[in-house]
């Protein structure tokens, strides 16, 4: 008896595909990059904007390329505080990137429990929670971060919950979904008959098998987890400005945007535009690739 | 000798796949002559329904023709590209395997057959009802007239292929391909498909290549038979022919791999006039009779549809009208003895295996109980949970029963190690044991189930089952979905598992050939009752029942398959 071992593993065809497009191929690398930038931002940037000794008032709001009094260019140019926008904006992507990453992550992990326990148990307990998320999602993301990050309080914590709690919904009705499908397939009987525990059946075999779409909405929502934070910092209810987040960066800079001072906000905001759009393109391929009816 | 209707010459149908090309149909030549019925049989893979697709056309992307030609009454039909539109449908027209995937099912049968008609001529309303109530009559539906505003759900998966063929039969085609008609169907439908079939063909005049991987199905309507294997025709002939004295060793090997052409109990695919195969006989061994070690008792399984608020409210304001639950399961009482192989015969629909899943606990009884060796399987009230794993199950599709992103080893160990069989650290050595009981290499343990095929993966799944160390094995249907000589593999390897571990089985099937060869005792249901009951030997020779009379009745038989049911 031979067994055909031609087929490769599953991982390599995935990336073989990947690469052969173009677009998604310069996304990825687009948002490797803003990653590694945003990790390294200590070393790569000019300037510390959190250290107050190093800003000098009489360098806000410069122009590109102005050469400060710390002898240093400013590239894209200062803020109202005199703070170094290039610097500015790699630690602003570090708080929106640890921001996105750690409320998706969250609401990942939530979500997908909830999401594929309610397709296991199914009956009231079902009906219960996908009623309450059909209730939530009802409400405009935005409006219940804005209302829970008011209610908190600013703080970095405070924003993780304000995001996780706007962004779980999505992953439960996703995880629900899938999960309820793979629910009814044979191998979960087969599982269920040896017998195996509930939980053993959620967690390895349920669970795994419902995945890949929620990779695909965990691409989209970090993306919209970024934006929500910057927002909510934009409106003031997020960050407090001892963490300047991009959102705060192009707020600061959003009164001056009229007297000809641009960069103060539109520098952030491209930035911002740009990462958000890496990782939409990402999560569009991803989804593309993981649909079998797309599969030629 | 006139000149043949239908001629195909050394076609190659290729697919350009990245992994390469796939040359599913390799150099098929035939013929078919005016009324006759050719038989096309194959395992899975073999290019039969391809070489199909390629007569009428519908050879999609990737694939197509590279050599070869195709010609109707001295017409060539390669290369016509979009021409064929004006023979498909009119002069040869195909009937496809599933009637509920070929039929729309938000439009009526009228309108279904209207259209097809008027895909060739222009005709009005009333003449098309004319056409298609007289097309209906011709399948033998009844009540023509009323069934033709009828949608595709209202039918019965016979009625619907009945419609399939009617609407084949619309534009009087000279040349029919049937792929696999019947396979979907109730061995007592397709019977009766058959018997009209056959009729029609003699009535019209037309020709009828008939597609399946079921010899006995082909020899009973075949005149001629070209066997298939690797996209090439291994052997043609008359049908008596071909199956009398095959000359090929294929044909050999499939005809020997039939259940139906053995003496029960006798391993499968070895020759009968073997002397071996006497000695390879697998003897019902001695059974230390404890009666009644599995009993099912007064099993009901009533399928209920939840009852919410609003729908109740609903009934109440007479709104909605309640929807009435399915007996699946309706009173069924009766035991296997330990060691013993018990066959559960059945039509789709008779609760089979739902009964099945009774026993193993999957399914929660509505009422009755189920012991095995006096304890209970399932513990009591509706949310009841499996409380032995002394009963395991191997299902019909090996394709969803193995989990697709575990290890082969990890499904094959998740069970005992949960249940204290097996530890983790010796997990390993533990799955080996069970891959080389069914004759797996132990070292595809770390392989994904995609990796393997079908008779492979269940054997698999029988690992799987076996490393529970069962005394009851529930089998729904585990060669259903299998090639003829894998089937006879696998129904070797249970026979010779049962005898090595003493395993008691509940073998659910549709096909009774196979529960013969199989089971000492068998149980027929119909409608969720046990309607006769007895040992294997005085069900097949003298059933009491009419439906278990009609049963056998309807099993396809080989026609020299009666010398050798006589000689055992």
């Amino acid at each position: 008896m031979t067994l055909s071992l031609t087929k490769p593993r599953a991982g390599s065809e995935f990336w073989a595909e990947f690469r052969g497009h173009p677009a998604a191929l310069t996304a990825a690398f687009v948002v490797a990059v803003i990653i590694v930038l945003a990790i390294l931002a200590p070393l790569v940037a000019p300037q510390d904007p959190y250290d107050l000794a190093s800003l000098v008032l009489r360098d806000a709001r410069r122009p590109p390329g102005y050469v400060g009094m710390g002898g240093y260019t400013h590239i894209l140019g200062t803020d109202s505080q005199g703070r170094d926008l290039f610097s500015a904006i790699l630690y602003g992507l570090r708080i929106s990137l640890q921001m996105g990453l750690v409320a998706g992550g969250i609401a990942f992990a939530i979500g997908a429990l909830v999401g594929s326990t309610a397709a296991y148990v199914g009956g009231r307990f079902e009906a219960f929670v996908m009623r309450l998320i059909d209730l939530q999602l009802s409400f405009p993301a935005i409006l219940m971060a804005f209302v829970v990050a008011a209610l908190l309080g600013q703080g970095k914590s405070q924003l993780i919950v304000a995001l996780t709690f706007s962004q779980y919904a999505y992953f439960v009705r996703t995880a629900h979904g899938a999960a309820a499908a793979e629910r009814r397939k044979d191998y979960v009987e087969a599982a269920l008959s040896i017998p195996m525990s509930g939980w053993f059946v959620v967690t390895r075999h349920i669970l795994p098998n419902a995945l890949p779409p929620l990779i695909v909405v965990a691409t989209v929502q970090v993306a919209s987890a970024i934006s929500l934070e910057a927002t909510l910092s934009f409106l003031g209810v997020g960050l407090p400005p001892t963490e300047p987040s991009l959102g705060m960066l192009i707020s600061g800079g959003f009164q001056y945007l009229l007297s000809g001072r641009y960069w103060i906000s539109i520098y952030p905001g491209a930035a911002l535009i740009v990462l958000i759009m890496a990782i939409n393109i990402v999560g569009d391929q991803v989804r593309d690739q993981l649909n079998p009816r797309l599969k030629k | 000798m006139t000149a043949p209707l239908l001629k195909v010459t050394d076609l190659h149908t290729h697919f350009e796949t990245r992994a390469g090309t796939v040359k599913a149909v390799d150099g098929v030549s035939f013929h078919l002559n005016r009324g006759e019925v050719l038989g096309l049989v194959g395992e899975s893979g073999s290019g039969k329904s391809i070489t199909g697709f390629s007569i009428i056309g519908l050879i999609d992307k990737p694939g197509r023709i590279t050599h070869g030609s195709i010609t109707i009454e001295g017409r060539e039909l390669v290369g016509l590209g979009d021409g064929l539109r004006h023979v498909r449908g009119r002069e040869i027209s195909m009937v496809f395997q599933d009637p509920m995937m070929t039929l729309n099912p938000v439009l009526t049968i009228l309108d279904q057959m209207t259209m097809a008609l008027r895909a060739h001529e222009s005709i009005s309303d009333a003449d098309a009802r004319i056409r298609c109530v007289e097309a209906l009559r011709q399948v033998r539906i009844v009540d023509p007239e009323q069934k033709i505003d009828f949608y595709p759900h209202e039918f019965s998966g016979g009625m619907r292929q009945r419609v399939a063929i009617a609407i084949a039969l619309l534009h009087r085609p000279k040349v029919i391909i049937a792929d696999e008609p019947t396979t979907a169907l109730d061995v007592s439908v397709q019977a009766e498909i058959l018997v009209e079939v056959k009729a029609l063909v003699a009535e019209l005049g037309i020709s009828l290549i008939w597609i399946s991987h079921d010899l006995a199905t082909v020899a009973s309507i075949s005149n001629r038979i070209a066997v298939m294997r690797y996209g090439k025709i291994v052997e043609t002939g008359p049908a008596a022919e071909v199956l009398g004295a095959p000359a090929h060793p294929y044909t050999r090997m499939l005809l020997d791999a039939l259940p139906s052409r053995s003496r029960p109990g006798q391993l499968l695919g070895l020759d009968a006039g073997d002397k071996q195969a006497s000695e390879m006989r697998i003897a019902h061994r001695p059974v230390q009779s404890q009666s009644g070690f599995v009993t099912v008792k007064h099993a009901v399984k009533r399928f209920e549809w939840p009852t919410s608020f609003c729908s109740r409210l609903g009934t109440r304001m007479n709104l909605v009208k309640p929807r009435s639950a399915v007996l699946a399961v309706n009173d069924v009482t009766f035991s296997i003895a330990r060691g013993e192989a018990l066959g559960l015969v059945g039509e789709s629909g008779s609760g089979k295996s739902t009964l099945g899943r009774m026993v193993c606990g999957i399914y929660h009884p509505t009422e009755g109980d189920i012991k095995i060796d006096g304890a209970s399987v399932i513990s009591t009230g509706q949310q009841g949970r499996k409380l032995t794993t002394r009963v395991q199950m191997i299902f019909q599709d090996p394709f969803a029963s193995l989990d697709p992103r575990r290890t082969v080893g990890q499904s094959i160990a998740e069970g005992p190690v949960a249940h204290g069989l097996t530890t983790r650290a010796g997990a390993r050595g533990y799955v080996a044991k069970w891959l080389e009981a069914v004759s797996l290499d132990p070292a595809v343990a770390d392989r994904y189930p995609h990796q393997f095929s079908g008779g492979q993966r269940q054997r698999i799944a029988i690992a799987r089952a076996l490393a529970m160390r069962p005394d009851v094995i529930v089998c729904d249907e585990p060669v259903a979905s299998l090639d003829v000589s894998i089937q006879a593999q696998i129904l070797n390897l249970l026979l010779t598992l049962r005898n090595e571990l003493g395993l008691t089985l509940l073998f659910i099937s549709h096909d009774l050939s196979v529960v013969r060869h199989l089971c000492d005792r068998i149980v027929v249901m119909y409608r969720g009752r046990i309607v006769e009951e007895g040992p294997a030997e005085s069900i097949f020779e003298t059933p009491k029942q009419p439906y278990t009379r009609m049963l056998l009745d309807a099993i396809p038989r080989l026609a020299s398959e009666e010398p050798v049911l006589e000689e055992a």
